[in-house]
């Protein structure tokens, strides 16, 4: 049996991901599951979606701890605590990390020591769709790695796509991504060993009272730690040569991010700047561009 | 008390109460409302705030605000409003806290709580003359639970409820509740809708709250990116819009007389709203359904000739 857990940011699609790889798998002649992990979550929150495949029934139930393969959608989950997209992942184990870097830097920068697959598909994404939305390219790249048939890989999409899309043009345009995913990646054998990594310990939390498992939280205004600025697909920047610090920009921001330099202009705080754009939109003059964030080498401009 | 107001938004208060590095969706309306509202409130204040898409502003062990967060079931904010304000009445009293450090109450909640699961709790804290603020975000839907159909869903939309199908290819049949309404036929002190597009109106409205004592309520309609279906860009020109257009009248109510606080020069056709939505497309495509987009023109019409501001 095949196990692939899928990381995703919430609005991404790695729920639907897991699905048409499922029904994928399905048409394929295998069994298959697939389910999502839903918490508290919002658009950009750490979302887990899982699939599991066999030739065989598969009696086995719940989160799938020990992955065979891993699809990282977005790669600043690698470093994020709430996600961890790696743990429990099988010796001999494939990951696949959505980076426009190469895998022997992706293993580098994130110290990965298994079999690692990359490819931008946020860019094959804005480039074939449009936009970023990435569920059906990352079942793409999924189907491929699991050694799912292509014509299987088109049904699942018609079916599964067909029901959330109603624009004809706009599911040819996914179904496209997707095939271009699947057939850029060079197929993989994935032989995993039954034993996961040492040191991979399975936390399981024993039952708390009332008092004890609903906590008051002490302290205020720790939330910038949590550093949304890697839920940015574009960065905005500013052009000081245009902007007349009409201090609009810093009044529309919902995040309330913006703040001005020694010479009162604007600037973003990157750490937590989602990277909505209202600030592009709303300034008066177009002071601000859109630039596509890079997050693995935009380190020095996240300060 | 200071109840001056103010005249742009250079002059809004530099301090933010609430820090970025929330869950909230990127571009959220509802987020960039309560941002000035806090800029408004201060920080001596306590939100009591029901479930909904801003409890997750709140997750172990974080906190965006810098002042005491309390939360309660949908149904019941302004009674869990209720017990926070009498206890520290009770404390003031006592002696056992100072008059100084008093905290305003402010009731946060969306819409599903606000017009319906919570309606009851909040009639009866109106009743009772609580003092306390009130926050509707009211991006028409249970947004946290996926967008489900609510009392304030409005006529024509889509939601995880309504899907247009062919038996009813309009989507929600239902007109919203009037909520400005409803809380004002119990003659509360104040009332107010504002929008995250007018930050002058909105805070100047909580400026003019400030000097009544008793229930203070505000709605504000707030567009929600993923919900709607829009890009996070368009958040704030879809508020200007839904003003714009005459659908979200920015009015207020002081001992029940209302006054509308913005009145567009020119309205603009409520099209120009609908039509940048998901949630509305089916009314655009595959065809036009020009019965249901001429109703949701007229009522619109409607409200603005019966309080006879229609130019
Ligand atoms: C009594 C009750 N029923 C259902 C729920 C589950 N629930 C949590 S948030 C939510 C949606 C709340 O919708 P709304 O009040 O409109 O706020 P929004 O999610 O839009 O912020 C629901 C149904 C609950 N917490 N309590
Ligand atoms: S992109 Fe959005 S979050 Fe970032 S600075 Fe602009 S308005 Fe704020
Ligand atoms: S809105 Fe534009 S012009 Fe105004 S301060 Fe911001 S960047 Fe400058
Ligand atoms: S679902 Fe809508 S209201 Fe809720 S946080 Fe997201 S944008 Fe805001």
């Amino acid at each position: 049996m095949l196990r692939l857990r899928f990381h995703g940011r919430g609005g991404q699609g790695a729920k639907v991901a897991s699905r048409v790889l499922g029904t994928a798998a399905f048409l394929d002649g295998y069994n298959a599951q697939d389910f999502p992990l839903y918490g508290a979550e919002r658009r950009g929150a750490p979302i887990t979606a899982f699939t599991r495949i066999s030739r065989d029934d598969i009696m086995e139930r719940g989160l799938v701890s020990d992955p065979d393969i891993v699809i990282v959608m977005d790669e600043t989950l690698l470093s994020d605590p709430q996600a961890m997209p790696l743990s429990g992942l099988k010796k001999g184990g494939i990951v696949f990390v959505n980076t426009p870097l190469s895998p022997l830097e992706t293993k580098e920068e994130y110290g990965i020591e298994d079999h690692v697959i990359t490819l931008d598909i946020t860019k094959v994404s804005l480039d074939m769709i449009g936009k970023s939305v990435l569920s059906s390219l990352a079942a793409g790249v999924a189907s491929r790695i699991a050694g799912i048939g292509e014509e299987a890989l088109k049904g699942a999409l018609e079916k599964e796509l067909s029901g959330i899309i109603s624009d004809r043009d706009l599911l040819g345009k996914n179904t496209e991504a997707a095939l271009y995913c699947y057939n850029t990646l060079v197929p993989v054998q994935v032989k995993t060993a039954e034993t996961i990594r040492e040191k991979e310990n399975v936390i399981t939390l024993p039952f708390e009272t009332a008092r004890v498992s609903s906590p008051a939280i002490n302290a205020t205004g720790n939330t910038p730690l949590r550093r949304t600025g890697n839920w940015r697909v574009f960065r905005p920047v500013w052009n000081y040569d245009i902007c007349t610090r009409c201090m609009t920009c810093v009044s529309r921001c919902p995040e309330g991010c913006i703040r001005l330099n020694e010479d009162g202009y604007p600037y973003a705080d990157y750490d937590n700047c989602k990277g909505c754009l209202v600030c592009a939109e709303e300034c008066p003059v177009k002071a601000i561009t859109k630039v596509r964030e890079i997050h693995s080498r935009s380190e020095e401009g996240d300060q | 008390m200071d109840t001056s107001t103010i005249r742009s938004i250079k002059e809004l208060p530099p301090e933010e109460n609430m820090l970025p590095g929330t869950a909230a969706c990127a571009g959220c309306g509802g987020l960039l409302t309560l941002r000035y509202c806090l800029k408004a409130l201060g920080d001596k204040i306590v939100i009591v705030n029901a479930a909904g898409c801003f409890t997750l502003l709140t997750i172990y062990p974080f906190s965006p605000f810098r002042n005491s967060w309390l939360y309660t079931a949908m149904a019941c904010a302004p009674a869990g409003a209720q017990g926070v304000r009498d206890a520290l009445d009770i404390l003031i009293k006592k002696g056992k806290l100072d008059p100084e450090e008093n905290l305003k109450v402010v009731v946060l909640s969306g819409d599903g709580s606000a017009y319906d699961m919570a309606l009851s709790s909040t009639s009866g804290a109106i009743y009772r003359n609580l003092d306390f603020y009130y926050i509707c975000y009211d991006n028409e839907a249970y947004g946290n639970t996926g967008f489900q159909h609510s009392g304030a869903s409005p006529f024509g939309s889509r939601t995880g409820t309504t899907p247009p199908g062919k038996e009813v290819p309009v989507g929600s049949q239902l007109q919203k509740k009037n909520l400005f309404d409803i809380w004002n036929s119990h003659k509360p002190p104040y009332i107010a809708t504002v929008s995250p597009a007018y930050p002058v109106d909105l805070m100047n409205k909580f400026k003019k709250a400030e000097q009544f004592k008793g229930p203070k309520l505000f709605i504000s309609h707030i567009p929600c990116p993923p919900g709607w279906g829009f890009d996070p860009s368009r958040s704030v020109r879809l508020a200007k819009l839904s003003v714009e257009t005459g659908l979200w009248p920015l009015k207020e109510s002081v001992h029940g007389e209302v006054e509308h606080t913005y009145v567009p020069k020119k309205f603009k056709p409520v099209e120009e709203y609908l039509k940048e939505q998901e949630r509305f497309s089916h009314l655009f495509k595959p065809v036009r359904q020009e019965d249901a987009l001429k109703s949701i023109q007229e009522m619109v019409d409607e409200y603005w000739k019966k309080h006879e501001l229609l130019p």
